[in-house]
């Protein structure tokens, strides 16, 4: 019905436009930014997928409104690569064979990430506790925890 | 240093992990139109009309398309492995007298905009349905004057394999049980849907598809069929694929349809499949049952089986309609000796979205139940369930097998190699099968219940008909394979080229493998059926075979050597004894680059072979699962302890990424034993539509695991390979059911179905007849 | 699945929030989302225009009080479960948050949004109702109070009115000796319970009962206080005595997910282990 303006940080940089009210956080980034690695694979907040950083903490992008994410800060699966570089997470996950499809990938990503912030040296429980509400198909899970624990290595932690 | 059966990271991540991954969602096209098909809401009615006025009256709407603009007299979409008395209960391309299901596309609508507007408009459409009865069971759809789906009978199918006396061996067996065992409505469940972009190309006069699929090159059959056009003028391309598992394995009506609208609509069309959608739209699997008789002496011997299953196939027979039923019975004796069988396989319509084939198709309900008759014959004569597996098993002595049973698909089943001994044993001691039964026995006593349970499991793997494979090898050095395989996650890029790798000891990092564009693979059958290792990497190592041979005749002559007296090591061609005498691969394909003077005896520009490999007969992978569990009796919530997989698919490229397909498949055999279950009502409406409703595992539900390989090669391929990408699914609801039968044998509770969700173990316990001992 | 068309405001102040409820009978609130969006993506709700909260900056925050403590309707769940007063001095709200969703939805959720929304599965109506908290609204006809045990009124139903906002709740100070445990039965952890209980007790200096609070999720259409239990356990049941009033009132019916029946037994078991688990506590 109508169209509101926003004004929205993505990955350290400002994006302006107007969106209808209903424009899903993902549908934004992935139909009008173009940072399609924000996947949706259940638009009902169940699968983890389409999780992204708002104003630093994780978020189901499929719940939140474009509107909602106005003068925030997000980060997507897309700000995690710096310079074309793969990060300690990536690293884990490539070398753990963390990923199969790669659908899931940036959700968990996402997730991990907060994990590592707020707890660079989590247990394997606490792992398991923070990526639950990601869900993988391909991998059955046991490499994803293996790439946490690579990454925590990488970054110099020790669990 | 080869890398073939090495762990090395795979090619395909970095591209993926920096978030360049392009799955056909993310896919924009100039001036794309977004498509939504209008479904069916009924399970059963007649189609009398569809009302589009108001649909086309819409200034946004491009077009609405139903079954009287497409062609008249289109075949339905065909059950390639039907046999002759095979009903021919198919599906139209859209719905035109009758719809049959929940989900059943009727019409598709166009709209300028986004998928936003196309559900805003999709109800314009106005459809007309006289609701008719509808069964959604495979009792009340054998149940006297049923409603019927298609006609004459809701039977569409019986399949039937009598091997040995079993009616005179059961006659006379010692030892007699009957049992119904039943697996359940489950799918495939990829992260990603299902998706489809057509696109009408002007300049070769026909349409690129881009469609979220296993097999671009049967598709693409079927649209060249469908739509009249010649095979140069249809692309198809599979891009990033988030997970198949076999839901993807067929061509769809909707591609089908979509197909038709780029001709008429002219302007790119997208249509992405949402979850909702997923549930009713895209193919089931698994539900059946399996009435038993089994036979059996004193010993432990099983003398004779009979098996009646009846498979709930859904509306209408898709594509390999008769895979799963007939696997589930004629795969039924697994790793046993099983003289006398009589199987019987019975394919039943109901109004409930179609079955067809997904990861362990038919093998998961074969070991399911026969692993379950073992622990039963087990307790039937007091001996340990390991020993009575011990007594069954096929010995050594006899690969190649012929089991005495067609193959639906191709052939007859013959098992190549194997050591089941081996296996089982290895996985007893891997799972500490006695240290269990001693940690089992101190529990009981703290009134905690555990159980242990095995799952061995036979599956036919490298399926044919065939699969292309093309090695080109470039001036510049680098060498192209292309497979007619095509990823959905498992690491084609990676393994492909640890083959070439290896034959031709080119650098890994040189190597590119290209897949899933029907332009650039110029034949090719898909990825199911584990079949991307035995078949597509045989044919990529026979085509790398024949590079090696082109590769020192040229050399030969650069070098004025003979053949005989070359070696090609490390991606050079070398004269043996005189290692400074070299030509690397890059120069020899320069050597025969157009423009050159081909030296004698060469035939052709550039350094390039192809192989199409037709296996003649399929391998048989094998393994053994062990699950040990915790039953809390009191809540009926069972909780996975460790998961042991002792695992032979012959010989493994990359064993890594065996680690993952197992335990991947592990965690899909995890949500069939205790969780995912596709419920419909009585109405054939269904009531499992979403992710709250349908679970499949997370994080939290995966045991400690432990996978092990073993590997007696098979002799069918020269590299020895058996395929892995099903394995770790097949043998693990079975494991997890004898192991919670194990956990409640003091209540006499039976376990014969899945899922084992809480609430089922508990009506077990609370219909069981035995007052469990407590403490001490 | 994308949500229908609707208008959309985020008002700074309470006051124009509510004019804007009142604007349109077809008007929703939207607090956290994380409950309403995926009904609107299943296009099982259909308003004309969402009010959005979350600019409301007075409906955010937690206040300390002697004896009870007050949190703003908006106040998101992480905010909740992360503050160590609430940790100290409700317990029970604290502990029952690591079972709300998993943290991608507690950091958007808000304890209004939940409390509002209803589910007879979700744990923080069970905690309010079992605390006998108390949640102020305002509306047009002005502000007022609502008890908790008349608060939730039937499946996704509350007593609020449409043109009403959940200002902020208020919970009693768990009492000294008190003990507080959470106990579901789920398939996955995060999941939806099958059956669930929220329990405090407080016991005297010799250890008797002398005030049990029990509340139970997923046997019905709400949140049920099991006070046939409540007033075993003062009276000196054990939790295993007490546990055998659970299913006294309650009328789950069948669904996909569980039977009534396994609902009912559950509610027994789930009872005892969580008394079993707040006396511990209170220890």
């Amino acid at each position: 019905m109508t169209s509101h303006d926003i004004s929205i940080m993505v990955n350290g940089v400002r994006r302006t436009g107007s969106v209808p009210a209903r424009l899903t956080l993902a549908d934004y980034l992935r139909e009008r930014l173009d940072l399609t690695a924000t996947h949706l694979a259940c638009e009902h907040g169940v699968c983890g997928a389409c999780t992204v950083i708002v104003d630093g903490e994780t978020a189901r992008a499929c719940l939140m409104l474009t509107v909602q994410a106005d003068g925030s800060e997000v980060t997507t699966f897309e700000g995690m690569t710096k310079n074309g570089e793969l990060g300690p997470i990536q690293e884990g996950l490539w070398t753990k064979h963390g990923m199969q499809c790669g659908f899931c990938t940036p959700g968990f990503a996402m997730t991990i990430s907060e994990l590592l912030d707020e707890n660079p040296e989590p247990t394997r429980d606490q792992i398991v506790e923070a990526l639950g509400g990601n869900l993988c198909r391909c991998t059955g899970y046991v490499k994803i925890i293996e790439a946490v624990e690579e990454a925590v290595a990488i970054r110099g932690g020790v669990t | 240093m080869s890398l073939f059966g090495a762990s090395v990271r795979r090619k395909e991540d970095p591209r993926l992990l920096r978030g360049d991954g392009r799955y056909v969602a993310d896919i924009k096209l100039h001036g794309m139109v977004h498509a939504i098909f209008v479904r069916s809401t009924w399970a059963h009615a007649d189609l009398r009309g569809i009302d589009t006025s108001a649909a086309l009256a819409d200034p946004r709407v491009v077009a609405v398309i139903t079954a009287d603009d497409l062609p008249p007299g289109l075949a339905p979409l065909p059950c390639i492995d039907a046999e002759e008395t095979t009903k021919p209960f198919n599906q139209t391309i859209l719905a035109t007298d009758r719809v049959r299901y929940v989900g059943e596309p009727v019409a598709l609508l166009i709209v300028e905009g986004d998928r936003y507007i196309a559900e805003d408009l999709v109800g314009l459409v106005e459809v007309d349905y006289e609701p008719r009865p509808a069964v959604s069971t495979a009792e009340a759809a054998m149940a006297p004057g049923a409603p019927i789906v298609h006609s004459e009978t809701n039977v569409a199918e019986v399949l039937e394999y009598d091997i040995g006396d079993t009616a005179g061996a059961l006659a006379s067996a010692p030892h007699t049980f009957t049992e119904r065992f039943v697996t359940q409505r489950q799918a495939g469940m990829p992260m990603e849907t299902r998706g489809v972009i057509v696109d009408w190309d002007q300049r070769r006069d026909g349409i690129t598809v881009w469609s979220s699929t296993q097999i671009p090159h049967s598709l693409k059959a079927a649209i060249v069929g469908y739509l009249g056009l010649s095979e140069n003028a249809v692309r198809v391309i599979a891009p990033d694929v988030g997970g198949a598992f076999g839901v993807k394995l067929q061509p769809y009506p909707e591609e089908i349809v979509l197909a038709f609208a780029a001709q008429s609509v002219g302007r790119p069309i997208k249509w992405i499949e949402d979850r909702y959608e997923h549930f009713v739209a895209s193919t089931h699997g698994r539900e059946q049952y399996h009435d038993v008789e089994v036979g059996y002496d004193d010993d432990g011997r099983i003398l004779a089986i009979r098996d009646h299953a009846v498979t709930n196939t859904g509306a209408y027979l898709q594509r390999l309609a008769l895979v799963e039923p007939f696997i589930a019975v004629s795969m039924l004796s697994g790793p046993y000796i099983i003289e006398n069988q009589h199987l019987i396989s019975t394919v039943l319509m109901t109004n409930t979205t179609p079955l067809n084939p997904f990861r362990g198709v038919g093998h998961v309900q074969a070991a399911f139940v026969m692993e379950r008759i073992v622990d039963l014959v087990a307790g039937g004569v007091g001996l340990d369930p390991a020993e009575v597996r011990f007594r069954n098993m096929l010995p050594n002595d006899v690969f190649p097998l012929h089991r005495g049973i067609g193959n639906v698909l191709a052939g007859e089943i013959i098992y190549d190699s194997g050591d089941y001994q081996a296996c089982l044993t290895r996985a007893l001691e891997v799972a500490d099968w006695d240290g269990f039964r001693a940690e089992q026995e101190r529990a009981l006593t703290d009134g905690r219940h555990l159980g242990i349970g095995i799952g061995f499991f036979v599956e036919e793997t490298g399926l044919g008909p065939y699969e292309s494979g093309r090695v080109r090898v470039e001036p510049s050095g680098q060498v192209v394979v292309f497979t007619g395989a095509c990823s959905s996650g498992q690491g084609h890029d990676t393994v492909l080229a640890q083959i070439t790798a290896d034959e031709l000891g080119a650098d890994f990092d040189d190597i590119v493998v290209v897949h899933g564009d029907t332009d650039l693979v110029s034949s090719g059958v898909g990825t199911y059926a584990s079949r991307s290792a035995p078949v597509g990497g045989t044919a990529v190592r026979h085509a790398a075979i024949a590079i090696r041979a082109q590769a020192l005749r040229i050399a030969a002559d650069m070098l004025e050597a003979a053949p005989n007296d070359l070696e090609l090591i490390d991606g050079e061609v070398k004269v043996k004894g005189t290692p400074t005498r070299a030509v690397s691969l890059a120069q020899i394909a320069g050597r025969v680059a157009p423009g050159q003077q081909l030296p004698d005896g060469v035939d052709n520009y550039t350094l390039d072979a192809t192989d199409v490999y037709h296996p003649t007969t399929n391998t048989f992978a094998y393994g053994c699962h062990i699950s040990t569990v915790e039953v809390d009796v009191e809540t009926g919530v069972v909780t996975l302890l460790r998961h042991v997989v002792v695992n032979d698919s012959g010989t493994l490229i990359n064993p890594l990424l065996v680690d993952g397909q197992v335990q991947g498949g592990v965690a899909l055999g995890i949500g069939g034993a205790l969780m995912e279950k596709l419920f419909y009502g009585d109405d054939g409406q269904p009531l499992s539509t979403n992710f709250m409703d349908y679970l499949i595992p997370a994080v939290g539900n995966m045991p400690e695991m432990t996978v092990e390989h073993m590997a007696v090669p098979t002799p069918l391929n020269p590299d020895g390979m058996k395929g892995a990408g099903e394995g770790g699914a097949v043998g693990s609801p079975a494991a997890i059911a004898n192991a919670v039968a194990d956990a409640l044998l003091p209540f006499g509770a039976r376990v014969t179905e899945t899922p084992l969700d809480p609430v089922t173990v508990y009506e077990l316990l609370r219909d069981s007849t035995v007052i469990a001992p407590t403490g001490a | 699945m994308k949500p229908p068309d609707f208008d959309y405001v985020a008002p700074t102040s309470l006051d124009d929030a509510l004019t804007a409820l009142r604007s349109d009978n077809d008007a929703m609130v939207l607090a956290g989302g994380q409950s309403l969006i995926p009904l609107l993506a299943f296009r099982l709700a259909w308003p004309t225009l969402l009010v959005d909260l979350a600019r409301v900056d007075q409906l955010t925050g937690i206040v300390e009080h002697d004896d009870r403590i007050v949190i703003g309707s908006m106040t998101r769940q992480r905010q909740i479960e992360r503050d160590a007063m609430i940790a100290s001095r409700c317990p029970l709200l604290s502990t029952c948050l690591g079972y709300v969703g998993h943290p991608q939805i507690r950091s958007r959720g808000t304890i209004g949004g939940s409390l509002a929304h209803a589910d007879p599965a979700a744990e923080l109506p069970a905690v309010v109702l079992a605390l006998d908290g108390k949640v102020r609204v305002v509306g047009s006809s002005g502000e007022r109070t609502i008890e908790a045990a008349d608060l939730f009124n039937g499946f996704l139903t509350t007593s609020l009115r449409h043109d009403e906002i959940l200002v902020d709740l208020e919970l009693p100070v768990a009492p000294p000796r008190a003990g507080s445990a959470v106990v579901e039965i789920a398939r996955r952890p995060g999941d939806f319970a099958l059956c669930g209980a929220v329990a405090q007790v407080e016991v005297s200096n010799s250890n008797t009962v002398v005030d049990a609070r029990l509340a139970l999720i997923g046997v019905g259409d709400r949140p049920v206080r099991a006070t046939a239990v409540e007033e075993a356990m003062v009276g000196g049941a054990s939790p295993q005595e007490a546990a055998r009033f659970a299913a006294v009132g309650l009328h789950p019916t069948d669904d996909t997910h569980a039977s009534a029946d396994y609902r009912l037994h559950l509610a027994e078991v789930v009872s005892k282990r969580v008394l079993t688990k707040a006396m511990e506590n209170a220890r």
